[in-house]
């Protein structure tokens, strides 16, 4: 417990130096402002840029806040999910590829509290930049749409926050199994693919573990139809869980790896 | 009394034998340098030490311990250290890693940084450390929990001139108070400060034993005598019957079972018309010693 501690502190200290803790919050509230203010200003913006052509009949459709929150979510599933994976793909990989991992593992050193540690703090620090970015995003809706239900907007969240939690377990345990290339590749690959493969065959999908995003949006709507949620919920459970494991299971049996 | 005991130590990559059947046993309070070529085993042997590799076949003992990773210091040759923190904060880190608590963890961190010469560079980033500065951070860091043993990867290889006699004259200072093992290919540190040498070549451990036992081994007592022309030398070496070897104006004369003595060959020189220079009895030095011992790299 007491190296979780330090390790921790260690890990803080760094996205704090590094300005982590500052540009990746700043992604995601520039992502969440830019679909409320987009949208909202979508006819001014046509007009300023040269007008629409005369006899061009145009409906803009009529967003719900609901739609805009969904919309700020695909740019967070898309651009603010590959930042995130960019920026933790090496967090362990890179320490052991640069050696600085070396003088860690000489010590009697619990690869469970190094692996925790990572996670706990790359998961921390998304946290953070997400909920700063919905913040962004809620702002701007209430102000231009009108309110989101308070409750539903939690539950939303939290639901998200679950996803981005095993999205950044996903990330690290890939840090401790490869290289930081590699490591990258895969994560990317399971997760952005993972998530156009549900956007294109999800329907015929009930349980997934790429669900959790959209069943969050669903969790806004007023048509909320709750019988797989729960067990999306178990699974993602169950997955973290078991990145969790994989990861500390890896942290060990590669710390050999390092460059001495 | 042995602090470590290493038997039939052997490690192999695929179906290369990287260390090959290693076994010594390190006393406390000593040092003991590894020598070897480049690629003869060394820094696989301290990984494996070090328990950063797992041996393949073979067993590395130390007396009443468990995880010796808690009573081990460990340089590598090139330290990396996290360029963001301060000299201060790295090491109290790495102390409280090792399981020392945290106000004792500061203090010790703070002791140790100034014992090795960086109690000006406390609070300074180890990004902008120069390689002399960062050898001792490195020694610092290994330092800081008071290990039994510690483990140097080349310690000075990397440095200037200037670096390495300060970082030799602190290991001297170190010596006096925990066990070391060091890896060298320079044959000069090892001859400053060592109670046992260890020859490694191909991975395999070829000599050991203290710097006299191997000296005495291998030093080939021998005259060195010059004379005033080469001519000379050669006359010198065609009349006497003694084993010469002739390299220009320098005669070198055998020395076989302590035969001939300086007095012989004295009144031999004396007693002849050769012009002499001068005669002094020589010993191979431990670079002639390690060419000879780990040399001859290709007939492994």
């Amino acid at each position: 417990m007491s190296q979780f501690k330090v390790l921790v502190g260690k890990e803080l200290r760094e996205s704090w130096r590094s300005f982590k803790l500052l540009w990746l919050p700043l992604v995601f509230i520039l992502l969440g402002v830019s679909d409320p203010i987009l949208n909202y200003y979508m006819m001014d913006i046509l007009k300023a840029v040269g007008g629409i052509p005369e006899g061009f009949q145009m409906v803009m459709p009529e967003f719900s806040a609901a739609d805009i929150i969904a919309a700020s979510t695909g740019q967070f599933q898309s651009i603010g999910l590959i930042v995130l994976i960019a920026t933790f793909v090496g967090t362990i990989s890179r320490e052991r590829q640069n050696g600085t991992a070396t003088l860690l593992y000489v010590r009697p050193i619990s690869h469970s509290a190094l692996f925790l540690s990572k996670w706990f703090v790359a998961t921390l620090v998304a946290m953070i930049s997400v909920i700063a970015g919905y913040a962004a995003s809620l702002y701007y809706t209430v102000i231009l749409y009108g309110p989101v239900e308070w409750n539903r907007f939690i539950a939303m969240l939290a639901t998200y926050l679950l996803w981005i939690c095993l999205v950044m377990a996903l990330t690290v345990a890939m840090s401790a199994s490869f290289k930081t290339v590699v490591a990258a590749t895969l994560t990317i690959f399971l997760v952005i693919g993972g998530t156009i493969f549900e956007s294109l065959v999800g329907s015929f999908i009930s349980v997934s573990p790429w669900k959790l995003p959209s069943s969050s949006l669903a969790l806004l709507s007023d048509f909320y139809d709750g019988t797989d949620f729960i067990i999306n919920l178990c699974l993602s459970f169950g997955l973290l869980i078991i990145f969790i494991l994989i990861g500390i299971m890896m942290c060990k049996s590669n710390a050999s790896t390092t460059k001495i | 009394m042995t602090l470590i005991t290493v038997s039939d130590l052997t490690k192999t990559f695929g179906n290369q034998t990287v260390v090959d059947n290693i076994s010594f046993s390190i006393e406390p309070n000593t040092s003991t340098a590894l020598i070897g070529p480049n690629g003869a085993g060394k820094t696989t042997t301290l990984s494996m030490l070090t328990g950063l590799l797992s041996q393949t076949s073979g067993s590395i003992k130390m007396e009443g311990v468990k995880d010796m990773r808690s009573v081990i210091g460990f340089l590598p040759q090139y330290p990396k250290f996290f360029s963001w923190l301060s000299a201060l904060e790295y090491t109290e880190m790495v102390a409280k890693l090792s399981g020392i608590e945290v106000k004792q963890a500061k203090l010790q961190s703070q002791k140790i940084l100034e014992y090795v010469g960086l109690g000006a560079a406390l609070h300074k980033k180890t990004g902008t450390f120069s390689g002399g500065m960062k050898q001792r951070l490195g020694i610092a860091q290994a330092l800081v929990h008071k290990p039994k043993l510690l483990l140097l990867d080349e310690p000075v290889s990397a440095l200037d001139p200037v670096g390495r006699r300060e970082i030799m004259n602190l290991l001297k200072e170190i010596q006096n108070e925990t066990t070391i093992l060091y890896s060298t290919h320079i044959l000069n540190d090892a001859e400053e400060m060592t109670d046992q040498l260890l020859f490694l070549r191909g991975g395999k451990l070829v000599e050991k034993g203290s710097l006299k036992e191997v000296r005495a081994r291998f030093e080939e007592p021998r005259f060195k005598i010059k004379f005033s022309s080469s001519q000379q030398a050669l006359q010198f070496a065609s009349q006497s019957e003694l084993h010469c070897h002739v390299e220009g104006e320098k005669v070198f004369v055998e020395i076989v079972h302590e035969q001939p003595t300086m007095q012989q060959m004295l009144n031999r020189l004396a007693n002849s018309q050769f012009s002499i220079e001068s005669i002094e009895k020589v010993t191979a030095s431990l670079e002639e010693i390690f060419m000879k011992v780990v040399g001859s790299y290709e007939s492994v």
